[in-house]
């Protein structure tokens, strides 16, 4: 194993930074728009079903059909990786609009009513009251999103887009376990790393309570 | 007696069809405090919240400086009406200065001119700014936070002062502390204030005159004698329920009015 880890630390090493870049990017994307998404449904209560429901359903695609419907997609042009991190995004999104949604309703009423009552705009509202106030509860959902993905990632291989699939892929064919556990252990630690790190920043932003 | 600070001319407020205030026709006086005495759901909260246009009326017209709150600016008219509400609604994440400096930044008042009104804010409500400038609300007591709410309310220099049950959430001996201290605050700054309370004791402290409120219904509207003297059913059992709870059965109920 030691032996195994030598001679191919190089490609572990790349392979995880691949792996990095998929989750990195998706999460972005995903959160630039499923946080927006999630403030819209707090404003129109209306789309809430419709939406929360599109996410829904995506979430229950299997990933790896999920990989292989968007193969030909125009614009998303012959490059694995766009593809892989557009599959990725699109899983992110239920945590994160759902939590975003959830973190905003979920703020004080009396904090909310003393605010308004003052005379805040609705943007002053957002920017001082709400998205402070919720901010541990997204974070929550970009957690949940963040460890999903990664262990998701594992099967953007399958459409070569790099990442530590890779290995996992190949140790199944080869029927090698050094092979699979070398894409499957630092999988394992990027997402519990991405969890105990996400996990602090979220308790160290949750408002105090009175 | 010059125009009233506050006029309710007709209003009706209704929510799914059904009518939970009114008709309502009331004056609230320049500089007088006016207390909406009634049990709850009487439509005490709907009625205050129609001042400060958190509710709109269904029918009539609520007017403010003599102009409907319709016609106002609707931020405008809120900035221009402190409101303290049960529990102050205080933002938990910002420190005391920062909430009782929350109107004047808005305004867009110099930094040091708000660091300054911070500070006799929080002198006028005897909360030592050197000491609790700094705090944030969960480290006060009930009794402080619902202080720093008043100050926060009065930090814009409001000439209108809306209270909805601001002491009801505090133990009774915080409370009288703070319902006395209130009326420090009331000698120095005086404002139109409209205080909500379910507490026939706290009405008959604080009050100039008592707006009786029943169903939606405005019952009367009492002067402190009017009210200890008025021979109505309803008037007569606050006044019960009231020395009641003063344990002097069978006091008079002039007794603890000085
Ligand atoms: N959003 C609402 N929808 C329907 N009914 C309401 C709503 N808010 C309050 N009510 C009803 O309106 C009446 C008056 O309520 P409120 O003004 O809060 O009374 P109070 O403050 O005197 O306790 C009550 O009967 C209450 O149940
Ligand atoms: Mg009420």
């Amino acid at each position: 194993m030691v032996e195994f880890l030598r001679i191919h630390r190089v490609e572990i090493a790349t392979l995880t930074l691949e792996h990095v870049w998929l989750v990195a990017a998706s999460m972005g994307i995903a959160v630039l728009i499923g946080v927006p998404a999630g403030i819209l449904l707090t404003r129109k209560p209306r789309l809430r079903e419709p939406v929360i429901g599109g996410a829904n359903i995506i979430e229950t695609i299997p990933s790896l059909a999920l990989f292989g419907f968007l193969l030909p997609a125009p614009w998303l042009g012959a490059r694995a990786d766009r593809i892989a991190i557009t599959a990725l995004a699109l899983y992110a999104l239920l945590p994160i609009v759902r939590n975003t949604y959830v973190g905003i309703t979920g703020v004080d009423p009396g904090v909310r009513e003393a605010a308004r009552g003052m005379g805040l705009t609705s943007r002053q509202m957002l920017w001082q009251v709400e998205l402070p106030l919720s901010m541990s509860v997204i974070l929550a959902g970009i957690r949940t999103a963040t460890v999903l993905s990664i262990g998701i990632a594992t099967i953007a291989a399958a459409i070569g887009a790099g990442g530590l699939g890779e290995f996992i892929f190949r140790g199944l064919a080869m029927v090698n376990d050094s092979l699979i556990l070398a894409g499957a252990i630092p999988a394992a630690i990027l997402a519990l790393a991405a969890d105990l790190g996400l996990g602090w920043l979220e308790a160290r932003l949750r408002p105090p309570r009175t | 007696m010059g125009e009233p600070a506050i006029a309710f001319r007709g209003v009706t407020y209704r929510a799914q069809g059904r009518v939970l205030l009114g008709p309502l026709d009331l004056e609230v006086r320049p500089w007088e405090t006016l207390v909406l005495l009634g049990r709850s759901g009487s439509g005490k909260t709907t009625a205050l919240k129609l001042i400060n246009r958190l509710l709109e009326e269904s029918e009539g017209a609520v007017l403010v400086n003599g102009r409907p709150t319709r016609e106002w600016d609707v931020i405008t008219l809120r900035r221009h009406i402190g409101y303290v509400i049960q529990e102050t609604g205080l933002f938990p994440h910002y420190s005391v200065e920062r909430n009782v400096g929350l109107i004047p930044r808005l305004l867009g008042k110099p930094e040091p001119e708000i660091r300054e009104r911070v500070d006799s804010m929080l002198r006028l409500v005897d909360l030592d700014p050197q000491e609790f400038r700094r705090r944030y609300p969960h480290q006060l007591s009930g009794g402080q936070r619902q202080r720093v709410g008043v100050a926060r309310a009065l930090a814009g220099d409001p000439e209108i002062l809306l209270m909805d049950e601001p002491f009801g959430a505090l133990d009774p001996l915080s409370r009288a502390e703070v319902q006395r201290q209130f009326l420090e605050v009331q000698k120095r700054v005086r404002k139109t204030t409209v205080l909500v309370t379910h507490d026939v004791g706290e009405a008959l402290l604080l009050a100039n005159r008592i707006a009786l409120l029943e169903g939606g219904k405005l019952l009367g509207i009492y002067s402190l004698p009017e009210f200890l003297e008025s021979s109505d059913k309803t008037v007569a059992a606050y006044r019960a329920a009231w020395s009641g709870n003063l344990q002097f059965p069978g006091d008079d109920c002039h007794g603890g009015i000085p």
